[in-house]
């Protein structure tokens, strides 16, 4: 494996029990890249993170910032930044006060940094975590742990619940002081549509088995949208598109790679999103069930 | 949050926002481009995605890129891009607009100059 990329994976599987929660996959995280890791709830998001940190065990081929993440968990849990989905921070202390504990847990944390960082927020060096909003703690968090000096951060779904101002902020703090071009974030998440604009990469998990991992650049080049009239709708299905669909009251196609000459001039070209692309790649437990 | 269509990739999409600025002297000829860092902050999108929008601005040269000091808007980008912009404006959206104003049956004594 080549040690220039912060994250190796081949055939990498968890399993809890008899239950298989990532079957399989291989991917790589490359220096400077923010990566969005999608999935429905179950498909397998947080396993994989656990497992890239070194919380779950796991079989086939791993590295991470060139270290195996079951033999060598402290070492690589002092030398990357992670946020648990059920991260919380303790209700009693005080801003000023988790810095110091910081510094005294994590040799790489700087709390002039996380100082620096917080002058961005409303939060205050006095503030109790008790006190602070939903949101206002999770840009601490983000704050504490973005003031470790690390070439990767992994966030599972850290603005969950929080309101559409909130993520903005968390957003800005993300492309302002994490993304430097060298360091890389993976980052897990169901707003789908407004992450997609911070992405350079993106992988789909769908039942433990990564379903897309890609570059947006290739992704923009690689799926057609096509939104046509009902008319062409027979042939337009007959070129086994991934998905039909209705966008904006027009009925729409989605393809992987273009679609034979005759059948683009069917209908309209368009840039399918990152949403569309989900829909068509990934199912639904409850839908999966049906199926059987 | 800025809003994103699905027309074109978002690469594409902010490159046609800072051509229309460039078109309006914003930022003025042999002055320099906003950074990537300021960019991508200010449009929330990854920094990566916004090197590839500065890049169809120095293929279409309407700025140039001076290494190590960053973009800087060419000398004449402006009327360049006047007359691209006309060019397109002639061959794509007037025979669109002309068959609008021929279904509506609208004369061109009877249209506003003066607003």
């Amino acid at each position: 494996m080549t040690t220039t990329n912060l994250i190796e994976a081949r055939d990498l599987s968890v399993r809890y029990g008899k239950k298989t929660a990532v079957n399989g996959i291989g991917f790589s995280v490359a220096k400077g890249r923010v990566v969005g890791l999608l999935g429905h709830n179950g498909a397998g998001k947080t396993s994989l993170m656990k497992a890239l940190v070194g919380l779950l065990p796991s079989t086939g081929e791993l590295r991470v910032l060139g270290l195996d993440p079951h033999r060598q968990r402290v070492e690589l849990l002092e030398s990357l930044c992670y946020i648990p989905d059920v991260a919380i921070l303790p209700r009693w202390a005080r801003v000023d006060q988790l810095i110091t504990i910081m510094s005294g847990l994590q040799p790489r944390f700087s709390a002039e940094r996380a100082r620096t960082l917080l002058k961005r927020t409303s939060v205050g060096p006095r503030d109790k975590v008790k006190t602070l909003s939903k949101g206002m703690v999770v840009q601490l968090h983000l704050a504490l742990i973005a003031a470790v000096d690390a070439k990767l951060m992994i966030l599972d779904e850290p603005t969950l619940g929080l309101d559409i101002l909130s993520r903005k902020s968390f957003y800005e703090m993300l492309i302002d002081e994490w993304c430097d071009g060298e360091r890389s974030v993976l980052i897990s998440t169901h707003q789908v549509e407004e992450i997609q604009p911070l992405l350079s990469d993106v992988m789909m998990l769908n039942e433990g088995r990564l379903v897309l991992s890609t570059s947006l650049v290739d992704l923009d080049q690689r799926f057609v949208g096509l939104s046509h009239d009902a008319a062409a709708a027979d042939q337009i299905a007959a070129a086994h598109p991934l998905l039909r669909y209705r966008q904006q009251g027009q009925a729409a196609a989605l393809f992987d790679g273009a679609p034979p000459a005759h059948v683009e001039a069917l209908g309209q070209r368009f840039q399918p999103s990152l949403v569309d692309l989900f829909v068509a790649l990934t199912r639904a437990p409850e839908m999966n069930r049906t199926v059987g | 949050m800025h809003t994103w269509n699905e027309t074109a990739p978002i690469y594409r999409q902010l490159a046609d926002r800072l051509t229309g600025q460039l078109l309006a002297g914003d930022p003025p000829e042999g002055e320099a481009m906003p950074s990537v860092r300021v960019l991508a902050s200010q449009y929330l999108i990854n920094p990566l995605t916004v090197g590839r929008a500065l890049q169809v601005l120095v293929d279409d040269g309407l700025v140039e890129s001076r290494r190590g000091v960053g973009m800087y808007v060419q000398s004449g980008a402006r009327k360049r891009l006047r007359r691209s912009e006309r060019e397109r404006f002639l061959t794509q959206e007037w025979p669109l607009l002309l068959a609008r104003l021929r279904q509506l049956g609208i004369e061109a004594g009877e249209l506003n100059w003066d607003l």
